[in-house]
């Protein structure tokens, strides 16, 4: 064992030999200040939900119940997902692999070394965010010290259990596939993802829990709440086992805990057998080259602007296929596609007329929450695929460098390439939601136009920022959003999307009320329409300035 | 055609490249020696403007480097130590892609990128994808692509590493080529005997600074070493002290 132990140990002194500069103290400051806050919410946010549920007579503890367990198998959907990805990168696609196999260790004991970072890797945040909801759990039910002593070791369990059943997946995958397509599996990963993630959510009809009418009777209605998840899930026993140290009953908390505990262990060892026979033989195959789907010799792209040879072109084409061909991007364009329709869809389901609201009203005021909302979605998906597109150079980068394009081309060249398909998106985005909310033309054009000024606001904040914090050692770049840059890039966005909001709010609720009562508005009130648009095209217009020019002075300095 | 006057880089305390001159006339190859960590790979990178000098200047072709990093750029062909390119291009996406950035005129292009590619036996191969491309191909690769818009300097940092006997050769007869037609080759290397063979001056730089360049026989001098051969000079200019 004592192999394990040293083969683990070049992370831990890698961490202990960070040099804390001063930079990097703020960054550090600043990453835990934003994590602090986000915790914090998170736990005065499940408070209060719960305090809420208590005041619900009779099915107050139902509902904080179901709560849980739709809670622990969400957790445990998610750790499934990402140790999956993060267990095939670690056991077979890291670069220090090839050095690591070359020492004189057994397989499957480098397995296990892997696997141990693979895990927590992949469970600390999880476990972190997941904390202060349990946390909310143990202070309403006025538990004791074995609630949470549990608490850590049911997480605990869990984390081990998702992780172990994601590296026995991608070593029988590994196996089973050719390893040529080795590549090709998180596109799979990516579509069942999205599979499962929609079905679930759509069987699960969450929008029923609150609306008791829709069930025949009140039984019903606390049948359907009390109904348990399978009871062969590792999250059921998670779940039941903090639902009894909650309600004091240690016996069943400490079977349950047992339980999960024993099969962890059960499928660490299964994993182990396995690794012996498996691992090397799976790692050796991935070392071919690998599959690409779409590979054209005369790819129509290169038909374009084919007289003009130019940095653009060349940079166009190289974006393109360099993003189409790597398998990687098209599991996060499935997930991204995912939770676009089921935003859409949710749009389409609302109880518009049981709202005791006039409907006009709220449809209009839904339309405008939904610029906002539009504006997160956008955050999110230039947070995944614009702010690393500097990263993503990678060790190629020279390249770029040394080639006859300033930085400043190079990053506007970068911004007008992602610019029409995010326009498009965001336009969709928000056309689609509208004709579902049925909102009134001039609702519509506002809102058009407000996503097309934030679109590049939003794009060019994702770019310049990637560029002011790139990191071209990833072997994910998409990884790069997780860093100082890429939270300063998420607030950032977030506070310019809230300023556009508020900036429009009050001069557009004044032409509603003057519309809905067929009033004209006052001079002072159009001096205050025309300041506020003005201001928003202000704000985008400076953003993309401001973003792009940081961006390309701290790329030109970083040399 | 290259010029460097008092090129020095600093990384943080520790002075990298200690105010190195140099200049380099058209037609020349000149050979840049010197122990791992003297400062090789940093100058080259400042030559080729992939790293800001802490002082000193950089002329390519009598362009400031620093003024006017673009146009000093397109007179370069840069072939690095490693060879990272984009993984997901084939082999001829990649040449299209630096004819673009370079902006080779298009009517030539196909015919260059072929005969390049043939040149350097990659044609069978070229419409792969590079990550299926051993180490030595992608070295023969990143030399097209160096080449492929016909620049007046040509900065290599290791050129033999990852190539087999045959690239060697066709290497080293090319760089003579290249000079022979008036173009500059300034090359980075630890193969003493490569560099004794087809060097015009050679400069060592141990570290930080330029400690001799000249000739075979005038390194011969000011080594107080007559008749000796390359590697023998080296040891004893940069003998540890």
């Amino acid at each position: 064992m004592m192999d394990i132990a040293i083969l683990l140990k070049p992370r831990w002194w890698a961490i202990a030999n960070r040099r804390l500069n001063k930079r990097h103290t703020v960054q550090m400051l600043v990453l835990s200040s934003v994590g602090l806050v986000f915790w914090i919410v998170g736990y005065a946010i499940s408070l209060r939900v719960l305090t809420h549920f208590q005041k619900a007579q009779d099915i107050g503890d139902l509902l904080a119940f179901k709560l849980l367990s739709i809670i622990l198998i969400t957790v445990f959907s998610l750790m499934i997902f990402s140790t999956i990805l993060t267990s095939l990168s670690k056991l077979y696609l890291s670069r220090d692999l090839l050095l690591a196999h070359a020492l004189p260790v057994p397989a499957d004991h480098l397995f296990f070394a892997r696997w141990i970072e693979s895990t927590i890797d992949s469970a600390w945040m999880v476990i972190l965010f997941t904390l202060p909801i349990l946390l909310a759990y143990g202070r309403i039910y006025s538990a004791g010290p074995f609630y949470y002593v549990n608490m850590i070791l049911v997480l605990s369990a869990l984390c081990i259990i998702a992780s172990a059943i994601s590296a026995l997946v991608v070593q029988a995958s590994v196996w089973l596939a050719p390893a040529s397509r080795l590549q090709s599996l998180f596109v799979i990963l990516g579509f069942a993802a999205f599979i499962v993630l929609y079905i679930a959510f759509r069987l699960s009809r969450p929008e029923r829990l609150v609306d008791p009418e829709t069930f025949s009777s009140v039984l019903y209605y606390m049948e359907h709440l009390r109904a348990p998840s399978s009871r062969f899930l590792p999250s059921a026993w998670c779940y039941q086992s903090l639902r009894d140290a909650l309600l004091s009953r240690p016996t069943g908390a400490m079977l349950n805990t047992g339980m999960a505990w024993s099969f962890a262990i059960f499928l660490t060892c299964i994993n182990l057998l396995a690794a012996g026979p498996l691992y090397f033989k799976g790692y050796s195959r991935s070392q071919t080259a690998s599959f690409t789907i779409f590979q054209t010799r005369d790819p129509l792209m290169n038909r374009l602007f084919a007289k003009h040879h130019s940095p653009f072109r060349g940079l166009f084409i190289k974006e393109v296929l360099c993003f189409f061909r790597d398998q990687t991007q098209w599991s996060q364009l499935f997930l991204i596609g995912a939770l676009i329709i089921i935003y859409v869809y949710n749009y389409s389901v609302l109880p518009l007329e049981k709202a005791p609201i006039q409907t006009a009203y709220l449809q209009n005021l839904l339309s405008f929450l939904n610029m906002a909302l539009a504006g997160f979605v956008l955050t999110a998906v230039t947070a995944r695929f614009a702010f690393p597109a500097v990263s993503s150079e990678g060790p190629a980068f020279w390249i770029i460098r040394s080639s006859p394009a300033s930085i400043k081309s190079y990053l506007w060249i970068k911004f007008f390439i992602y610019l029409l398909p995010m326009f498009i998106l965001a336009e969709i985005l928000i056309v689609a939601t509208n004709l579902m909310l049925n909102v009134t033309p001039w609702m519509m054009a506002l809102s058009v136009i407000t996503i097309a000024l934030l679109t590049p606001a939003i794009l060019a904040m994702g770019i310049g920022l990637g560029a002011a914090y790139p990191d071209f050692n990833l072997e994910n770049p998409a990884q790069a959003v997780t860093s100082f840059g890429g939270m300063t890039f998420m607030m950032l966005s977030s506070a310019v999307i809230g300023a556009v909001v508020i900036l429009e709010a009050g001069p557009v609720y004044r032409l509603f009320m003057a519309g809905i009562r067929k009033l004209t508005l006052s001079p002072l009130q159009k001096i205050w329409l025309t300041c506020s648009f003005t201001l928003v095209v202000l704000i985008c217009v400076m953003t993309v300035i401001l973003s792009m020019r940081y961006g390309i002075q701290k790329l030109e300095n970083r040399y | 055609m290259i010029s460097i006057n008092n090129l020095t880089k600093k990384f943080g305390k520790t002075l990298a490249v200690d105010h190195v001159s140099l200049q380099i006339p058209p037609g020349e190859i000149f050979g840049f020696i010197g122990p791992n960590g003297a400062g090789k790979t940093t100058t080259i990178r400042m030559m080729a403007g992939l790293l800001y000098p802490s002082e000193g200047t950089v002329h390519i072709c009598g362009i400031d480097m620093i003024q006017n990093p673009v146009q000093a750029k397109q007179r370069i062909g840069l072939v690095p130590d490693r060879p990272y390119l984009y993984e997901k291009l084939t082999g001829m996406e990649f040449l299209r892609f630096m004819g673009d950035m370079y902006q080779v005129n298009s009517a030539d292009f196909t015919q260059k990128a072929r005969d390049m590619l043939t040149q350097f036996s990659l044609l069978d191969r070229a419409n792969e994808l590079i990550e299926a491309y051993s180490h030595g191909m992608k070295q023969r690769l990143i030399m097209c692509a160096a080449l492929i818009h016909d620049p007046d300097v040509i900065i290599v940092d290791e050129p033999m590493v990852g190539l087999d006997p045959r690239g060697i050769k066709m290497v080293r007869e090319l760089f003579r080529l290249l000079a022979g037609d008036g173009r500059t080759v300034f090359m980075s290397t630890h193969t003493l005997k490569l560099a004794q063979e087809i060097c015009d001056r050679i400069g060592i730089i141990h570290q930080g600074k330029l400690i001799a360049t000249g000739t075979l026989s005038e390194l011969e001098d000011q080594a107080s070493m007559s008749g000796s051969d390359l590697e023998s000079i080296f040891f004893q200019l940069t003998e540890p002290v």
